[in-house]
């Protein structure tokens, strides 16, 4: 399965406000690539620019499948959807008054994830168990960490071949947080996921990386090929970790 | 006042059917304003524009529950183009759309109501059926036929698009697109594209619903503003976008009014469905059936 995501020299922001200068991020099959930085430094922008939310003023963004090239900047997010990109966004994004299920049933609205639906849902459901038990609960009205899991469940309803996950442990306990984190570990063995993951907690992030990119004001500081990497490196110690001044 | 069994219970039935009368004459609106959000004034003067199509039909020769069931394709059109006239020039200019939403369809509204003015006059027409102006005789009760009729299609009705929105992956999106457009987005559906569809299936229902008023009495061109108060008050009773609420408070303003109508006097009967309204929404702001 050859997938390939580039991102090269994006500059985009909002209106005046530029939120990325010259990004360049790519993600290949199977990989799980973390993107690390803390709040206000441009992570969401660039998933959204993948997503065809925010459209980068420079640069290019290009998914190759099955030795395809796609243009994302020319597409609206609904196409890129359907060439099965999902993303778990910032703040869930639920449907507040649908049911558990019905939030489910319309992961699966691409045309080519409405095959799969039967075999999803039950893994969805095989998954997370608690989504079983309130499928006919409203989304709004369940806590914090079910919705999480609901969100992740709904994107995986559309069958990815590219899962984007932004700032999955916001407003999660750590406790939620660990066990959140190792579901998408899961679910990516489990399904031969490649997955982009923006988030600020670290520890958590490289639990699950193979490789990340850290974003400070809109500019990638450091690449790191490992996980390795990524923790002896300076920069790290200096912004999460506190050990050196 | 002499309370009697009997009047009472010829109230409560004529009041059923009464009431799903009124949940076929909402379950459009239900629809356009309950789930989507646009504040679509102009739903009754559809209607009414429906019945007029109807009565033309009926010129030759249709049947008004066959020609409410024609004209549904074309009415679907019809609200395709309107909702995509009220995006290009309102809805995506954003902000206030709520608002100047409503002058447009205000504006709406008056041109169906001159238009027919115009082509029709404003007498009153009928339409002819053999279920018009014929009653089933229960016992004591007489109950007009072109009620029982207007009962089953508003039943119909309200099972099909329950089942549309429930079961089929665009009525699902139909029930997301007003709570987060964005998200919808992201599971590949684009939402204007859904709110216009969901526009053409509400003007489809008002078209059937159109031909409902025109069996229920005779139309003039300005009985839309009968309705308009009616329509919204069971919208918002039933709790804004549940059929089976719309069904539900269609009923009970249905047999309230007629209960009061008659014991105490046709004047009273209109000041009934408001009357409700503000006492639901002061318990259950969000409706009896609201989510």
């Amino acid at each position: 399965m050859g997938l390939e995501l580039v991102l090269r020299d994006i500059e985009a922001g909002y209106g005046a406000v530029k939120a990325l200068h010259g990004v360049s991020v790519s993600v290949s099959s199977g990989e799980t690539v973390a993107l690390l930085g803390t709040n206000g430094n441009g992570k969401s922008t660039l998933m959204k620019c993948v997503m065809g939310m925010v459209r980068p003023t420079q640069g290019s963004v290009t998914l190759t499948l099955a030795d395809k090239t796609h243009d994302l900047t020319r597409l609206s997010t609904e196409e890129i959807v359907n060439l099965g990109v999902a993303m778990v966004p910032e703040g869930r994004r639920l449907f507040p008054k649908l049911t558990v299920e019905e939030n489910l049933l319309l992961g699966a609205f691409r045309p080519q994830a409405r095959a799969d639906i039967g075999k999803n849902i039950a893994f969805c459901y095989e998954t997370f168990e608690v989504l079983k038990e309130r499928r006919r609960q409203l989304a709004g009205s369940m806590s914090g960490g079910q919705q999480q899991m609901l969100a992740i469940a709904r994107a995986l309803m559309s069958s990815p071949k590219l899962l984007l996950v932004d700032e999955p442990s916001v407003g999660l306990s750590p406790l939620l947080v660990s066990s959140t984190v190792a579901m998408i570990k899961q679910l990516k063995e489990r399904y031969g996921l490649t997955v982009l993951m923006a988030e600020q907690n670290f520890h958590q992030a490289i639990r699950i990386a193979d490789r990340g990119y850290i974003i400070v004001h809109g500019e990638i500081v450091f690449e790191g090929k490992t996980v390795a990497e990524l923790e002896t490196n300076d920069l790290v110690k200096n912004y999460y970790l506190g050990t050196a001044t | 006042m002499i309370f009697s069994f009997e009047l009472l219970l010829e109230a409560v039935v004529f009041g059923i059917l009464l009431g799903c009368f009124y949940a076929a004459v909402s379950i459009g609106l239900s629809v356009s304003f309950g789930l989507l959000d646009v504040p679509h004034v102009a739903h009754p003067a559809i209607m009414v524009f429906g019945a007029y199509c109807t009565y033309l039909l009926g010129q030759y020769g249709f049947d008004p529950i066959l020609a409410g069931i024609v004209l549904m394709p074309p009415f679907f059109l019809l609200g395709m183009g309107v909702y995509r006239f009220y995006y290009e020039t309102f809805e995506k200019r954003g902000s206030d759309a709520g608002v100047r939403g409503i002058a447009f369809f205000f504006g709406l509204t008056l041109i169906i109501e001159v238009g027919l003015i115009l082509v029709f006059g404003v007498d009153q027409r009928s339409a002819e059926a053999p279920y018009i102006g014929k009653a089933l005789s229960l016992g004591e009760m007489r109950i007009p036929w072109r009620f029982i009729v207007s009962f089953g299609v508003a039943l119909v009705l309200m099972t099909a698009l329950t089942l549309y929105l429930s079961k089929t992956f665009t009525g699902r999106a139909i029930k997301a697109v007003a709570q987060d457009e964005g998200a919808l987005r992201l599971m590949g559906a684009d939402p204007v594209w859904i709110k216009q569809w969901a526009f053409g299936i509400a003007t489809a229902v008002s078209a059937l619903a159109g031909a409902m008023l025109i069996i229920v009495g005779p139309v003039e061109p300005s009985l839309d503003r009968v309705y308009i108060g009616r329509t919204f008050a069971v919208v918002v009773l039933a709790g804004l976008g549940s059929m089976t609420g719309t069904l539900a408070a269609g009923l009970i303003l249905g047999i309230s009014e007629s209960i009061v109508l008659m014991h105490f006097g046709a004047s009273w009967a209109p000041a009934v469905a408001f009357g409700l309204l503000l006492v639901v929404l002061g318990i259950r702001p969000q409706g009896l059936f609201g989510r």
